[in-house]
């Protein structure tokens, strides 16, 4: 096995998201939002020190919320280059399929990286976090990348058409936001809420970003969070391989192109 | 198994739920042979290529490429063959350079050597001069010429092209049975073809009928058109079942489709002036010519004489 057809499909990624200047800017809007409207509105309803102390736990969870979305948009275009033909480009190579899937899955983390540094330069020239809290950030965020590629990976190898993205939105990317600790201490949360939060992959990865961030409250250790995070994601990684390899994956796109 | 085959096939069967896509398919395509599997759409042609390339599984039985066993090592296989797909498998948004650099990447070509090739397959269908242009621009014909170069980066052993000519108009077919015999000269390599325009396929040195899923064994172009007869005779006119009464006794029964009818005449001593003369004006068009492989296939599947449409 080289390299070069992993480098080659990686390489197609990259030149997008690079090509594609206004869809990476506006990939910052959406955290600086949520950064801004629900920091300053829900931080407005908070007394005192805690009113400055939510910016800065929010921190963590809208770089967490930044990689989720790049990671898994990413991940997605396995579905989009199906819809569009070129995904044949790739299953006609002389590489294993499941090589494919590694592929754009390292794609996916490179991308949510790029967007994720670009957060943190914004952060840092806002003066929410310090190059310290900025450099103790990198790790975690690429562990949390490859958790989120590995959950895209998974939801894309099942789709069968893009047609289904509004469906991936609301019952895959909000849940597992919305569900993991982003916006709110975990421990405060109800019973039944926290059981979902904890079986959430994400919710780790977090946590993971929170131990980054001094005067933040945690919920996890930092070893069950590697732990899990690594965990699963070799674990999604190895499942949506084995099912992309399935032929059944396959059979509409050659079935409906032979008609 | 003899390796001088480029394909063979054993019982090769395809079924998709309850639909029998390819029957129990026998092949033996010899090495360096031009092969055309023609047939209507939705007979089981791209299917079978779909099997013989690896990105379909066969239900049952075996084929081998070039002596390689096509389930045993699927990677293998891909490295032996290329594929031209009916419709585009290109990047629209990505340039002719782009794509072709990223096909031969995916075929592990180091650049420099992709960069060589690639500029020989353009000259060979004269698209030297677009290299850098997106593929929006470029004509469906162009387009095809590229999905075609990108088949034939890695010097497949065999090249299957399923459908080359599907959807674009005379001047760009022609454009590309030109491009495809320039190939097969300059690089011998084995040709699995299908297509549907089955008046094109007379540069293939085989064709079988496909039908259905069933194969029905050809031969050359040349030796079936002559086998077939003589002269086809086309006559449109208002009445058919007249007509056919005249003339069914001379030449046997035509093929008929409404007004038009179409007789297929063994004999080369037929004088067609002295018939138009006698026909006369019932008839509102006559016409006479060497038969083609679309007489050869409609008067194997829809022969009057055993019974309409097999």
């Amino acid at each position: 096995m080289s390299w070069r057809p992993v480098k080659a499909v990686v390489g197609r990624e990259m030149s997008k998201l690079f090509r594609q200047r206004a869809r990476l800017i506006s990939s910052m809007v959406r955290p600086m939002i949520w950064l801004l409207v629900i920091g300053s509105g829900v931080g407005s309803m908070l007394q005192g020190p805690q009113q400055e102390g939510y910016l800065t736990f929010l921190v963590p969870g809208i770089l967490a919320m930044t990689l989720l979305f790049a990671a898994l948009l990413s991940a997605l275009t396995l579905v989009y280059d199906k819809e569009f033909g070129v995904m044949r480009m790739m299953m006609i190579a002389p590489i294993a399929h499941y090589w494919i899937v590694l592929a754009k899955l390292i794609a996916a983390t490179l991308t949510a990286m790029v967007q994720a540094l670009l957060l943190l330069i914004l952060l840092l020239v806002m003066g929410l976090i310090s190059v310290k809290i900025a450099f103790a950030l990198l790790l975690p965020a690429v562990l949390t990348a490859i958790c989120c590629a590995a959950i895209g990976g998974l939801i894309a190898v099942w789709s069968k058409s893009i047609d289904n993205f509004a469906v991936i939105m609301n019952f895959f990317i909000f849940p597992v936001f919305f569900l993991s600790g982003a916006l709110y201490p975990v421990n405060q949360l109800p019973e039944y809420l926290h059981y979902i939060v904890v079986i959430n992959p994400f919710s780790y990865g977090v946590d993971l970003l929170k131990h980054a961030v001094p005067n933040v409250a945690t919920d996890f250790s930092i070893m069950t969070d590697i732990a899990v995070l690594l965990g699963f994601s070799i674990a999604a990684i190895v499942i949506a391989c084995w099912q992309f390899s399935r032929e059944s994956v396959h059979a509409p796109l050659f079935h409906r192109m032979s008609k | 198994m003899a390796s001088d085959l480029a394909i063979k096939t054993e019982g090769l069967t395809k079924q998709f739920g309850q639909t029998l896509a390819v029957n129990k398919l026998d092949l033996e395509i010899e090495a360096g042979q031009f092969y055309g599997l023609l047939g209507p759409n939705g007979a089981g042609k791209s299917t079978t290529i779909h099997m013989l390339t690896t990105m379909t599984a066969a239900t049952s039985g075996e084929a081998w490429i070039a002596g390689q066993q096509v389930s045993a090592d699927p990677v293998a296989i891909r490295r032996t063959v290329g594929l031209v797909f009916q419709d585009s498998a290109l990047d629209r948004t990505m340039s002719i350079d782009e794509n072709l650099q990223f096909a031969a990447a995916m075929y592990n070509l180091a650049p420099d050597v992709a960069n060589k090739r690639i500029d020989e397959l353009l000259s060979v269908f004269g698209l030297q001069d677009k290299r850098k242009r997106k593929l929006v621009s470029l004509s469906g014909g162009q387009r095809r010429a590229v999905d075609i170069a990108r088949g034939v980066l890695h010097k497949p052993k065999v090249l299957f092209l399923d459908e080359p000519t599907i959807g674009l108009d005379l001047p760009s077919r022609r454009a590309i049975w030109r491009f495809i015999v320039q190939l097969r000269r300059e690089e011998g390599m084995t040709i699995f073809l299908t297509t549907h325009y089955l008046e094109e396929a007379t540069a293939c040195d085989h064709v079988d009928f496909f039908q259905q899923g069933q194969l029905q064994k050809g031969g050359t172009p040349l030796e079936l058109t002559k086998k077939l007869g003589e002269s086809i005779l086309e006559i449109t006119t208002p009445n058919p079942e007249n007509i056919t009464a005249q003339l069914a006794p001379l030449f046997g029964s035509p093929i008929r489709e409404d007004e038009d009818l179409s007789f297929k005449i063994e004999a080369d001593d037929v004088d067609f002036y002295q018939l138009q003369q006698t026909l006369g004006s019932s008839v509102s068009s006559m016409k006479w010519r060497k038969p083609n492989l679309n007489d050869v296939y409609l008067w194997t599947f829809c022969d009057p004489e055993q019974g309409d449409m097999k």
